[in-house]
């Protein structure tokens, strides 16, 4: 379309038409307003955020050389030589719990596997197990933080 | 005689050829039957189904075990969610291997692909209501799909179940999706789908100058024929609904300790999942959990657009010539999703 044929369609558009477009662009306007507003109403966060710290009780509960799993974390804690060690027992493909076996820790979900220190078997999982950040509290408590 | 919806939907006359149960299969009628005893015996389990963790599957336990046919009235409902995916699943199939899609259809096959989204969605969140020990996996994997989608997933994740922990929170968004939610859209849909189906010239059948056989058959004999189907599957319905249960299984705990050690038992998709639970052993969750399964729903949505048009008088004739990529098209897809799916129950 030239110039000139833009120009004569331009002024072709009738009072009528105008009005047509303009109540058409309002409607699409408030439909897409309503929709918006509907899915920011729907989006608020309405459910408690996961718990991310964890008192597991006093470091005396696991000795030099034990493995303990924690299933409310879940969480295996590991004591050896250089210290404690948690290490995270979500899958870090979908999420579920992880479960030990004799090379280390199965998946239920889909069938992801990873060795002792977390480090991916087989897929489909491709991410290690998380090591999560530990403190021990003043009064000898461990504390597991899981973000 | 004051018009009306139904005298819509049954005109005086119509084709033979547009009722002939070798050519609909009467899966579209079947499916709008479960949907009515869906709604019915679904508002009935709601004057005693409680939507809150701590109560939900001893409500469902109440209803199965101590109401009055409670049992036959869930069980009713379980099947014919079951059946409603299956019938739907033979009409979309019908409808492509027949060339019923192509224009003036073409609106009317996504109306219809929209409802069996929807109605997919529906059989999931209905299954997640149990609050079993079952439900816990196949919630959080799934929840925890919709979480790897850039840039919108949280917020879908925040509007499905409200951004809490799947196992321990989120059952009241799936009860107000599942008995509102999804079930207003699939009434709408639901009637727009039927209204046009006579809109766009009834069943598709070969336009009249082409027809072999002229025939006409009376809205009595449609009616009758409606109803013969409504009562062949109501007693298929009863027969299962009395002798094969729906699955129940222990409440889930509500501690998130004892939930691990309960879940773990069973981590398996509802049926229909098992499919896309199979494809995501092979890798990242985002390609073989979301990619694939809506590129596969917008390649099937597609049918109609991108595929020669049949010929005219192919249209309603099973397995046309002129029809054949899309007929390769569906049936590659079913074969895919079926093989997926006994993959999965291989294990
Ligand atoms: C799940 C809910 C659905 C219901 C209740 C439903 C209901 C119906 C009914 C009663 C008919 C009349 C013809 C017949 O019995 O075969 C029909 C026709 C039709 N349906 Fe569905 N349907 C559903 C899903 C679908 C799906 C998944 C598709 C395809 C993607 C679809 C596409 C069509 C089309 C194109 C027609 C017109 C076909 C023709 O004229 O031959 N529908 N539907
Ligand atoms: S969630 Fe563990 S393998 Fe998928």
């Amino acid at each position: 379309m030239n110039v000139t044929q833009w120009k004569n369609k331009m002024t072709d558009l009738s009072r009528r038409d105008f009005l047509k477009l303009i109540r058409n662009g309002f409607l699409y306007l408030s439909g897409v307003l309503v929709t918006g507003g509907l899915l920011r109403f729907l989006s608020y966060e309405s459910e408690p955020k996961r718990k991310t710290e964890f008192d597991i009780g006093s470091a005396d509960n696991y000795p030099l050389g034990s493995r303990t799993s924690i299933p409310e974390i879940p969480a295996l804690l590991i004591h050896t030589e250089s210290g404690y060690t948690a290490l995270s027992l979500t899958c870090t493909h979908l999420g579920c719990t992880l479960e030990p076996n004799e090379t280390g820790f199965a998946c239920p979900c889909h069938n992801s596997s990873f060795d002792e220190a977390g480090n991916v078997i087989h897929g489909p999982a491709v991410k290690p197990l998380q090591v999560l950040r530990i403190e021990i509290t003043d009064d000898g408590n461990i504390k597991v933080f899981t973000a | 005689m004051r018009p009306s919806f139904f005298h819509h939907l049954h005109p005086p006359t119509i084709p033979t050829a547009q009722a002939r149960w070798r050519h609909t299969l009467a899966a579209g009628g079947t499916a709008i039957f479960l949907m009515l005893i869906l709604g019915v015996t679904g508002i009935l389990e709601m004057f005693y189904y409680i939507p809150n963790p701590e109560e939900a599957a001893l409500s469902v336990q109440t209803i199965t075990y101590l109401v009055p046919f409670g049992g036959f009235i869930r069980n009713l409902h379980y099947w014919s969610a079951q059946l409603l995916l299956i019938v739907s699943a033979i009409h979309l199939l019908r409808v492509v291997f027949t060339a019923a899609y192509s224009h003036p259809r073409r609106f009317n096959y996504l109306l219809g692909l929209t409802l069996f989204v929807i109605v997919i969605l529906l059989d999931f969140t209905g299954y997640i209501l149990r609050w079993d020990v079952d439900i816990c996996y196949p919630l959080l994997t799934g929840t925890n799909l919709l979480k790897t989608i850039p840039l919108i997933g949280d917020a879908l994740h925040r509007i499905a179940i409200g951004g809490g922990d799947a196992c321990t929170s989120g059952l009241l968004r799936m009860y107000v999706w599942h008995i509102f939610g999804l079930t207003l859209p699939v009434i709408i849909l639901g009637v727009w789908h039927a209204f046009r189906v006579r809109r766009d010239g009834g069943i598709a059948v070969p336009p009249p100058q082409v027809r072999t056989d002229n025939a006409r058959i009376s809205r009595n004999e449609l009616v009758r024929r409606e109803v013969l189907a409504m009562f062949v599957i109501g007693i298929a319905l009863i027969l299962l609904s009395s002798f094969a249960p729906a699955p129940i299984a222990p409440a889930m705990p509500t501690t998130p300790a004892a939930i691990g050690a309960a879940a773990s038992q069973s981590a398996r998709a509802p049926w229909f999942f098992l499919w896309v639970q199979q494809m995501l052993k092979w890798g990242d969750p985002f390609i073989f959990g979301i990619v694939i399964p809506i590129g596969i729903l917008v390649l099937v949505a597609l049918i109609p657009y991108i595929f020669p048009k049949p010929a005219d008088s192919d249209i309603g004739t099973w397995f046309p010539k002129s029809n054949r990529f899309a007929q390769i098209t569906i049936g590659l897809v079913s074969f895919i999703v079926i093989l997926l799916t006994l993959l999965a129950n291989a294990k």
